[in-house]
């Protein structure tokens, strides 16, 4: 018994720090960064970073020392940044990530694996606020409106092959979802969860909150450094659970390593796509365009489930 | 709000270092939550003196002083100043020379409208637009090193004419990219009346009206798009206008819309211009002789440059210096109209109404006349000044 427990314990300690989660994930979330970025480069008629580049960034902030500006919460200014980087961490336990069974599960992780997602957003809010530059201050507000703006209806869009699956529990849905292209069944849904995804990691056109013309970098102004350098993995990784999740959800499942990386590539370019093509969106047209065409889809299709499987029975 | 009291307001810095601005200069911004309640510009920080500068220096020095008072639209400086004195100098330029500078100068409008075109994408989010305007723009710079060596300070004008001649090769050259980038201009023309993304920053934003455009003293194309007519090369054709004459561009809706297409719709202009330049060159001499010394007397010179209109005041005493030198470029005349404007809007318009006017710093900084409530004038030479320069910063370091 003795022995099995502490297997058991190095095995869950190597699958959160190693690998699939932990380690190995920061990894994958710097290439998908470097694949974004090097994309985007392309579409914009530029040459683009070499493949090391996120990582030397990354490595370069971190060893920067790190500037805690006078009348900000010490706490919370060095504190936000680890919350965001654990919080992402901790949802890729429930994720089919990367194309393996995910490794915890219980019913109703989905919701759970949302608001960890979310947490992100709302530690970049709070990290924003906690400092008195105008710039952050601004990034902030915007940031936690932007975060009222997407967040029901993105959530929405992730709720309807739960819907259909029965189940709120990832491994389910996903078992469900494994052959079934979701998306022709519910495609506002995955144009929704799509778009959701580009206003929660503020990706343009939907960067509003680090526009950098306005505010310069928006919350992210004060830091410098490993705070710094701690919210861009926590993006980043969120960036590739985010498509992990719709790709799992919406693309027919990602059975195997080699379709979840064919698949949330392709997603990637798609949102590399609309990055390339479109101008930013203000934030009073951000939230327009959720509250008024992105609920309006999602509850559409809502009906459209419902009804469907009123008629089924 | 009024009984609550005065709120405090809350102010957001532009500059003078600020990703917005390429370039030093101070916004300061009120604003209620998005919406400015109030702005204020602070001008002065890239004031480098040039006025006063050449007056220390001969006609020809100051030549090359004065143009680079601006690195985007230098040769209209230059023009400018060559055209005056000219003028007090009482010297006729060879026609050949004539068509040269305006071919220039219609290169360099190009160029111009195509830097500002991609920066206020790039205010407005749109980045891949503005990598693919720079990409074009390269080919207008390829052509002014191509025949002048310099991509920025070109350098074509000497006092009494030109220094570079227009060959074959250079004409079949400037032909190819001219015929290229009108392409690319009736392409670029389609995204910003037809992108609804983009429309949504630009259409109905910033609206000047006519009388308000009159009032606020705007020039060039931010006048033009308020309906404005207001344009030197047509209303007082300099060089060789007279010969090639201008089309007035005018919009009525004086959003900041009109200002992208009065500015894409002048590239046609000076695209029809310099072909027909290339097709009617006339032959002569490059350049005339001219007097070291120009003759006592004091002129003003009016030339439309990219932003609007360029005006020089140029005084000599009839030596080999000038006296006095003032230009009042187009900037000045543009920014309080980006002051009015500003209040109302978000402050994500900001940058976007801000690069509307197609503002150049450098340009506009320059003499400032201190008056300090006395009519004590203070002269200072251009060594006095460098000092009190280097004292000013040191005090305030202390």
């Amino acid at each position: 018994m003795g022995s099995t427990t502490i297997k058991d314990v190095l095995i869950s300690l190597t699958a959160l720090l190693i690998f699939p989660g932990g380690l190995f994930l920061l990894l994958v979330s710097l290439a998908y960064e470097w694949v974004d970025r090097k994309l985007l480069a392309r579409m914009q008629n530029r040459v683009g970073p070499r493949w090391f580049q996120p990582m030397a960034d990354t490595i370069k902030l971190l060893a920067k020392e790190e500037i805690v500006p006078d009348a900000v919460d010490a706490s919370l200014f060095i504190g936000l940044p680890i919350v965001a980087l654990a919080g992402v961490l901790t949802a890729a336990i429930y994720m089919p990530f990367p194309g393996l069974p995910p490794i915890g599960s219980f019913p109703g992780d989905l919701i759970v694996t949302v608001f960890l997602l979310s947490l992100v957003t709302i530690c970049l809010g709070l990290a924003g606020a906690n400092t008195l530059d105008r710039f952050s201050l601004v990034g902030a507000t915007r940031t936690l409106t932007q975060l009222f703006a997407y967040e029901a209806p993105f959530l929405l869009a992730l709720l309807g092959p739960a819907f259909v699956a029965r189940s709120w529990e990832i491994s389910e849905i996903i078992s469900y979802t494994d052959g079934r292209w979701l998306l022709i069944t519910q495609p506002f849904g995955f144009i929704v969860a799509v778009i959701g995804l580009i206003g929660k990691l503020e990706i343009p056109p939907l960067d509003a909150p680090e526009a950098e013309t306005e505010i310069v970098a928006g919350a992210l102004t004060e830091y410098s450094g490993r705070g710094l350098a701690l919210f861009r993995l926590a993006k980043g990784v969120a960036l590739v659970l985010g498509l992990t999740l719709i790709a799992a959800f919406y693309l027919g499942g990602v059975a195997t390593p080699l379709l979840f990386l064919v698949k949330t590539l392709a997603l990637l370019l798609v949102i590399v796509g609309i990055h390339a093509l479109f101008t930013r969106l203000r934030i009073d047209q951000t939230v327009g365009l959720w509250w008024k065409y992105g609920t309006l889809l999602v509850l559409v299709q809502w009906l459209g489930i419902i009804i469907w499987q009123g008629v089924m029975i | 709000m009024s009984e609550v009291g005065k709120r405090e307001s809350f102010t957001i810095p532009i500059g003078p270092q600020h990703p917005a601005l390429k370039e030093p200069e101070h916004f300061l911004i009120s604003v209620d939550g998005e919406i400015v309640t109030d702005a204020v510009v602070r001008l002065g920080y890239a004031h480098r003196g040039i006025e006063k500068a050449v007056e220390s220096r001969t006609w020809v020095q100051s030549l090359y002083m004065l143009e680079r008072i601006c690195g985007i639209c230098s040769h209209i400086h230059a023009m400018a100043y060559c055209l005056g004195v000219e003028q007090l100098a009482g010297v006729e330029v060879p026609p050949r020379a004539q068509a040269i500078r305006v071919l220039v100068a219609e290169l360099e409008r190009i160029h111009s409208h195509l830097l500002w075109f991609g920066v206020s994408a790039h205010e407005a989010g749109f980045d891949t637009l503005f990598m693919y305007t720079w990409r074009d723009r390269e080919k207008v710079m390829d052509l002014l090193e191509g025949f002048s060596g310099n991509r920025v300070n070109y350098s074509v004008n000497v006092l009494g004419g030109v220094k570079f001649d227009i060959d074959d090769a250079q004409a079949i050259a400037i032909r190819e990219a001219v015929s290229f980038l009108e392409e690319r201009t009736h392409h670029y023309l389609d995204v910003v009346t037809k992108d609804t993304m983009f429309l949504q920053r630009t259409r109905g934003i910033g609206v000047m009206t006519r009388s308000q455009a009159e009032v606020l003293g705007t020039v060039g194309p931010t006048a033009r798009a308020s309906n404005v007519y207001r344009e030197i090369r047509v209303e007082a054709p300099y060089a060789a206008y007279d010969k090639y004459p201008v089309k007035i561009i005018l919009d009525n809706r004086g959003d900041l819309e009109a200002r992208f297409v009065v500015r894409l719709t002048e590239l046609f202009e000076s695209y029809r211009i310099i072909l027909e330049i290339l097709e009617t060159l006339p032959d002569g001499d490059l350049t005339t002789r001219i007097p070291r010394r120009i003759k006592a007397g004091e002129t003003v010179s009016r030339v439309e440059a990219p932003r609007g209109e360029l005006f020089y005041f140029i005084k000599s005493n009839g030596s080999d210096t000038p006296e006095r030198i003032r230009a009042r470029t187009p900037t000045i005349c543009n920014m309080m109209s980006v002051m009015k404007l500003l209040v109302g809007h978000q402050l994500a318009d900001v940058p976007m109404i801000l690069a509307g006017i197609d503002p150049c710093f450098s340009c506009n900084d320059r003499m400032v006349a201190l008056n300090r409530g006395r009519n004590k004038e203070q002269l200072l030479t251009w060594e006095a000044l460098r000092q009190y320069g280097i004292d000013y910063y040191k005090r305030r370091s202390d």
